[in-house]
């Protein structure tokens, strides 16, 4: 076997690389800190040289997402990044996405908030994301990273999930993990899928239409409230096999635990910090991660909350997934949370403390 | 054994401004500056050149790999 090539680089580097490598088609982004090292390493590697990947800095954030709504309706693997006001300025387009149920990738690399905010790292956006994040009963995929090696791993396995359920994929991180460089390495050079390739797995797709078959057309649009009912029920059914079936999630130090810190993407990443501490203060804690956090690990949640002496969630937010997690709970354990708010990072210490404070 | 004299470098477009050089420098040679780069992120600057030690702390904890750190033996 080959020697894998380890690679040092920033969590934005790693993304787009990663995808240049996974054989995607296109990006269409605007630059907004911490995320704009995606473009910037897209233009710097020149991937229309060589994949042919198409790489566009569009006029604004909606025009990005409309682009993708474009490429991806023609069967194209496309995606785009931002952070969250720009996140915040795609959902329109993200909804319309899951209406036609379009498959593609959008990465949100979090900043603190609300409005402009900060440009430092935060969680602020779990509801967003979780909830649909813009109109209408939908949900989209969310992936939550907590590394430099994730951010490249979930690059190919968002446009997995986002073609094989034709659906919206959100790639949720963070300042922290966007601008953190850290060992990687990058999957293996994948050629982009042919026109021939695209026809035969995406028979949905709008590339030009064939003898043999009705016109395709993507659209969110129906005008009869009965059909649209119908749609929606289709939508339902497929977000409960996805429920049912792509449940992430990663577990650390739980098996002796009295306290179980839930915690995704860099929040886990100072949990797991302050976990050696508070085992070696005499306090048995350990880690539950969910890495999907649509569709959440609640049944997980409840199987391991059995039996612990409290459950502390730690989030870089006021408490949103904190909310999800008492929910799987259902009040079977006691359930705290802590969180720093507006671009600051918790440190470890602090973590800590918010553990005593649950022990008395 | 002489005295070692450092200097270093920051890459100012890279810094993200989380100072932990600031922290790991024993000799306080660099601080958090005022201004901000392309990114918007406050960056650090070196405030005191002449107390560099070139002991490299600030170069290892660089998350970022930002800090050159340049060094040499000046003879007693």
């Amino acid at each position: 076997m080959a020697e894998q090539e380890v690679t040092l680089m920033k969590g934005n580097e790693a993304i787009a690389r990663a995808a240049v490598r996974c054989g995607v088609d296109g990006y269409f982004g605007y630059p907004i800190t911490p995320q704009s090292e995606v473009i910037e390493t897209l233009a710097l590697d020149k991937p229309w040289e060589t994949t042919g990947m198409v790489v566009v800095q569009a006029e604004s954030e909606v025009a990005s997402i409309n682009m993708v709504y474009g490429a991806a309706g023609a069967g194209k693997r496309a995606f785009t990044s931002s952070s969250s006001p720009g996140i915040a300025l795609m959902q329109e387009g993200i909804s319309y996405m899951a209406g036609a149920e379009i498959p593609g990738v959008v990465v949100n690399v979090q900043r603190g908030g609300p409005g402009l905010g900060t440009i430092q790292p935060s969680q602020s956006d779990y509801f967003q994301a979780t909830r649909g994040g813009g109109n209408g009963d939908y949900n989209v995929i969310v992936l939550a990273p907590a590394s430099v090696q994730e951010m490249a791993d979930f690059v190919d396995l968002s446009f997995n999930l986002a073609f094989k359920y034709r659906n919206p994929v959100m790639i949720l991180s963070d300042g922290v993990i966007g601008q953190m460089m850290e060992r990687v390495v990058l999957p293996p050079y994948r050629p982009r899928r042919t026109e021939e390739e695209i026809r035969r797995e995406c028979p949905w797709a709008t590339m030009g239409r064939t003898k043999d078959r009705r016109p395709n057309i993507m659209t969110s649009l129906e005008l009869k409230s009965e059909v649209m009912e119908v749609h929606n029920l289709h939508l339902q059914e497929k977000y409960r096999k996805i429920r049912e079936t792509e449940v992430r999630y990663d577990t650390w130090q739980c098996d002796d635990a009295d306290y179980v810190i839930v915690a995704f993407g860099s929040a886990a990443r100072l949990a797991q910090k302050a976990i050696d501490m508070a085992r070696d203060c005499g306090i048995k804690a350990g880690l539950f991660r969910p890495i999907t956090l649509w569709p959440f690990p609640t049944e997980q949640i409840a199987a391991v909350a059995q039996g612990r002496k409290g459950i502390l969630v730690v989030e870089i937010n006021a408490g949103q997934m904190v909310e999800d997690v008492r929910l799987a709970v259902n009040g079977s354990t006691p359930v705290g949370h802590f969180g720093r708010l507006g671009g600051i990072v918790p440190e470890p210490d602090e973590i800590v403390d918010a553990l005593r404070k649950m022990e008395n | 054994m002489g005295r070692m004299k450092g200097a270093i470098v920051v890459d100012t477009a890279r810094c993200k401004g989380c100072a932990l050089c600031v922290q790991a420098c024993p000799k306080a040679v660099i601080a958090m500056g005022k201004r901000v780069n392309v990114s918007g992120y406050p960056y650090v600057e070196v405030i005191c050149a002449d107390e560099c030690i070139g002991c490299a702390s600030c170069g290892i904890v660089c998350p970022d790999g930002c800090i050159t750190v340049y060094r040499k033996r000046i003879d007693d």
